[in-house]
Formats: structure tokens, sequence, C-alpha cells
């Protein structure tokens, strides 16, 4: 059986499934339609354990009334439960959403989250899909238009990004200058250690946890993914903490380090457009 | 099954032990028949697999409303007694324990489990034999027990307060055993998928490898399939049975791969392809690889568009690549006299004469 023949096969059915998707997206059938969305507060956290795991984020308790049965529900962020907390107060507003009749089966989200409409899965088989098309027209044609139809679309995608990106990096800047900066301390240092099955690498992460009080007076207990000289004996150290005014959830211990990082990301950006648009006009130029 | 009251909780039935063998062996045997599918190139393998796959998601998705059914029943939520606890140890933080557990739940006979569960080192001091702490499980699927290490404030009040006895009867297997279980049987599975589709086609797989080549001699000749192959040590020649043509899709790529396919490489002085023969002068074995050309390098997919786009009548097409690059020239003789089309190796027009 011929390459292309298969190649055929599998953009026809990765086409097929595409399809379905969307349709079953469109009629309202996927699972996204049918979930239950609340707003709760924390209304507890919990000391973190010097030497514990960050796993799971901070340790909250949560509480929030049901839209289903009405009732007051308290829960705790154990295990899979959607998006982690790395940083907590008391007051803090989430999100919680669960499948209808299933309240057990809860998961936090960010505010406001807009529920999603199912498209991911079908959008994977689109891609899916058009990656078989773009292997069948190099299989047909030549190996040039791999280049063209593997790097042409993703340059286009990546540029219309760009402006976006551009007005997210200016923003960040502007939040950046507004940050408050206020004294918090390290209340402990997480550590886990893991041992690669394969190789026996051991891998720690040292994850030391601030804790600072806004100037509203939010004692905000939070992980610190950055870099901290000596990490492993920071407890009890003073640092100052640069954060957002209206979300001490947006924090940094390294103002310098965060600014940088912006600068970065942007350099990235358009050198990866660059990079993707000369190797679609190199195969253009082949072909 | 469900646990009321007074039924302690149960192992997995048959019925369940039986879906992960089948699972096993649907996901074996579809990919399995794809990748046959694609060696022996054989379109019907090819597509049964993934039919195969999809017909057991199918399969699956018959069982959803009871799988539905299942996912709504709440947890249920009870206090229990460590009776024993063994850490694993090791460089890792996230240790593997080994606990007995006797669970009490509210209304229902207490029992007892052992399970295994990952504990960071930090909280294993929190845990110790004749302590209690929370754990929560699938009223229909105690194997699934576990503990939990971040209940709410009641269930943490009530843990604290709490003084369990130890509850009587026989140890029930936990997680890991019913985890352990279930893989041993996906795998199983998995290898009889394989296995059913490998074993009725060993004889073409495994012959391929050992089909020893008819050509050292000073002439050998095949029949079969329709086609009459002979190969000598400078000269192969294919012959199709009547009704077939050099030109049917994946004809000419299989006959000239049934002359050339060993000694791996061999290439071509000349090729000519008529409707039902196909002649190859090949370059002498063991020499330099710069003369001539491989054959297998032709742009057979766009051969037949090149013999029609040249015109209609008996044709003729000869490759080689004397005088540089591969060059193909079809020569068509019809009703308006003779026609030529010269094409380069990737199958591109280059000229044409006669028109």
């Amino acid at each position: 059986m011929d390459w292309n023949v298969i190649l055929r096969l599998w953009c026809a059915v990765w086409g097929v499934l595409a399809l379905a998707g969307y349709g079953a997206a469109l009629a309202g059938l996927t699972g996204e339609r049918h979930t239950v969305r609340a707003t709760g507060r924390v209304v507890r956290v919990r000391e973190p354990r010097h030497g514990g795991s960050r796993r799971d984020g901070v340790s909250v308790v949560v509480a929030y009334r049901d839209p289903d049965s009405g009732r007051e529900v308290v829960v705790t962020n154990e295990g899979e439960r959607g998006t982690t907390f790395s940083a907590a107060w008391e007051g803090r507003e989430v999100g919680i959403a669960h499948p209808e009749g299933r309240p057990h089966a809860y998961r936090f989200t960010r505010v406001g989250e807009r529920p999603g409409r199912g498209l991911g899965r079908p959008g994977l088989a689109l891609f899916l899909a058009c990656a078989g098309l773009v292997a069948l027209v190099a299989v047909e044609r030549g190996w040039p238009w791999a280049l063209i139809g593997g790097a042409g679309p993703c340059a286009v995608y990546a540029a219309v990004l760009l402006p976006g990106a551009a007005r997210d990096r200016r923003k960040r800047r502007a939040e950046l200058a507004a940050m408050e900066a206020v004294r918090g301390r390290i209340v402990a240092v997480l550590r886990d250690v893991s041992v690669d099955q394969d190789d026996g690498h051991v891998l720690t992460t040292l994850t030391p946890v601030v804790s600072f009080t806004t100037r509203a007076g939010a004692v905000v207990t939070a992980h610190w993914g950055g870099s901290l000289p000596d990490a492993a004996s920071a407890r009890g150290r003073e640092v100052t903490v640069h954060h957002a005014p209206d979300d001490p959830a947006d924090f940094t211990l390294d103002m310098a380090a965060e600014r940088r990082s912006w600068k970065g990301d942007a350099a990235l950006h358009v050198l990866t457009v660059a990079v993707l648009a000369a190797t679609a006009v190199t195969g253009a130029v082949l072909r | 099954m469900t646990i009321t009251a007074d039924t302690p909780p149960a192992r997995p039935g048959p019925g369940r032990l039986l879906r992960e063998v089948l699972t096993g062996a649907a996901v074996g045997g579809a990919v399995a028949a794809f990748v046959v599918g694609c060696v022996l190139e054989r379109a019907s393998l090819v597509v049964l697999g993934p039919l195969l796959g999809a017909a057991y998601g199918l399969l699956l998705l018959a069982t959803r409303p009871r799988r539905r059914r299942e996912a709504a029943v709440a947890p249920r939520t009870a206090l229990a007694r460590i009776e024993a606890l063994e850490a694993a140890g090791g460089e890792a933080t996230d240790m593997p324990t080994r606990f007995e557990l006797s669970v009490v739940p509210d209304g229902a006979p207490a029992f007892r489990v052992e399970i295994r569960q990952e504990v960071h080192v930090a909280e294993l001091a929190d845990l110790r034999a004749g302590g209690a702490v929370v754990v929560t499980y699938p009223p229909d699927r105690p194997e699934r027990i576990r503990i939990v290490r971040r209940p709410t404030p009641e269930w943490e009040e009530r843990a604290a307060g709490a003084s369990l006895d130890p509850a009587p009867g026989p140890l029930l297997g936990g997680e890991a055993a019913g985890y352990r279980e279930e893989g041993y049987l996906v795998l199983l599975g998995l290898l009889l998928g394989v296995a059913a589709v490998l074993l009725p086609l060993r004889a073409e797989l495994f012959g391929l490898a050992g089909t020893a080549p008819a050509r050292p001699g000073p002439a050998a000749t095949a029949s079969g399939g329709g086609s009459t192959t002979t190969v000598t040590s400078g000269m192969g020649t294919v012959v199709l049975g009547p009704g077939r043509s050099m030109l049917d899709p994946g004809e000419l790529r299989a006959a000239v791969e049934s002359l050339t396919e060993r000694p791996e490489g061999r290439r071509a002085l000349t090729l000519v392809v008529r409707e039902r023969l196909l002649t190859v002068v090949l370059a002498p074995s063991g020499g330099t690889r710069t003369g001539g050309f491989d054959p297998r390098s032709l742009p057979y997919d766009r051969l037949p568009a090149l013999v029609e786009e040249a015109g209609a009548g008996e044709w003729q097409v000869t490759a080689d690549a004397l005088a540089g690059p591969l060059v193909l020239r079809i020569v068509v003789t019809g009703d308006g006299g003779a026609r030529t089309l010269e094409a380069d190796g990737r199958g591109r027009v280059l000229r044409r004469t006669g028109d």
C-alpha cells in the first residue's frame, strides 16, 4: 500500500472526527455545556509545613454556595482539583466548577473564567488532519512542501499573535511599575525530591513559602517559584515583596528578573516568527 | 455493586476483569493490524486496525450511561484507624507506604483493608499506628480507598477526637493490588490481540525475510500472482498476467522491487516499461555506486499521469541516467503517429515532440 493512500486515510479519519467534534460542540453535547459554576471564598489558609511538599499548592479551605442544591459547601484543595493555588489569603475569591449532579467532582477555576466550548479535542483532530495533508503534499510534490506547509501557517499564526504580545508587554510593564513593595518573611521551605526511574538522576526542588501582609490587610501565604539565593536555609529570612495592589497573587521577590524575563520573551517571539518565515520561504524557493 | 449498611465491600467482579482483557486485546489488535498492514502493503489490514479501535470505542460509548451513573455516586468519607504502616524508604520524598487500616464508616460495618499510597516524608511523622485518619472511597470500589491529607475542618476535628477500635474480619486487598491485577490483565489482553493478528500472517511476514534472492544463478524464473519474473546477473524481466497493467496502482513499484530488492541498493542502468512488461538492465553488483540510478527513486505516482499526458496509444517508458541526471522518455504510438514526452526524475515534464 502506498504511503499516499495511508496518508489520505489518516486525513479522512481525523477530518471526520474533527467535524463530528465541532458538530457536537455546536449542538451543546460536550461536557463543558453541562458544568455548574459558582464563586467561593477561601475561609482558611493552613500553615505550610517546613520541609513539606509543594504539590497541590497552598492548603486552603474554601466555602461556596452550590447553585444546584443551594447548600453551603466546604471543600479543600487536595489532589487533581483544577487550578493550583500558589498564593492564598482568607477572603480570596475562587471559582468552583463541577459537572451537573456531581458536586463531589468539583475543581477550582480562575474567577470569571469563561466556560470552554469543548473545542479542544476537535481542534486536535483538525491539527492531525492538517499535519497529514502537509505530509501528503510533501510525499507527492517533494520535501520543500513540508517546509512550506509546516512552517508557513505557524509563521502566520505567530505573526498574528505578535501585536497582542506587544500590548501584553506594555501592560505588564505598567503593572510592574504600579506594584506595591511590602516586607515579607520566608515561613517555610518546601522540599520535593524525585528520582528518575531510568537513569537514577535525583532532582531536588526547593520552594520557599513567603508570608506578607498587603496594605489592605490581607495576610498572604504564597509559594515562590523563582530563584532565591541559598533557598535551603531561607526560613525566617526577611524579604521585599512586590505585589499588584488589586491582586496579591501577582507578586515577585525579584523585580529585576521579572523585567528581564519580559524583554527576553519579546525577543524570542520575534525570533520565532523570523525563523518560521525564513523556513517557509526556503521551502518556496526550493520547490 | 452498592455497599449497603450491612454489606462489607468486596473485590472487583469478573465482568470488570474481562473488560480489562478486552481493552488490551482491542488496542494490541488494532495497532498490530495497522503495522502489519503497512508492512505487507495490505489495505484491508490497514483499514481494519483503526476500525477495530473505533468499534471498541463505540462499545465503550455504549457503557457510558452506566459509567456516568457510577461517577454520579458521591465518594464515601470515613474515619480509619491505622493498624500498621510501612514506608518503602529511598531518596525520593514521596514514599510508597503500605497501610493496614480499620475503616469505620458511619452507619456501616467496619472493615479492614490494606492499601499503598505515596506519602511525603514530612507528613509521615503525623501518621502512626493506632492513630486516626480520614479516608475516602467510592462506595462500590473500596479497593480505591485513599487517605485524605487535607480533610475539611469538620472531618479534621472528628479525626482529632476519635478513638477507634480495630475492626474484625479479614484484611481486604487494597488499591495497589487492584491496579496491579488490572495492569497485568490489560497486558495479557494486549499480547493476545497482537498474537491474534501476527499468528495467521506469520508465513507472509517472516517468509519475506527468508526469501532467498533468485539472482546469483545464471537465470531464475518464478511465476506467481499472475506474473512471471526472470532474473539473470545483468537483467531482470517481469511479465504481468492478462488483465493487469504496469500503470495499476503499486504494480510497477512492486515489480521493480521484486527485481532489485536484494542485494539492497542494486542500481539500474536502463529501465523499460510497457503495458505488461518491465525490463531492467542492472548495474554490475559490487562495483561503484555512482553508475546508473536507483530504480526505487522513480516517480511512480506520476507515471500514469505522464503516460496519459503523452497521448493515447501503445506506450513505452524508458528511464536512464546515462547522460547525467535521470530522464524518463515516454513514447506513444497511435493513430496520429508517434509522440514523445520527456520528464525529469521527479516527474516534471521537460519537453514534448510530435504534438
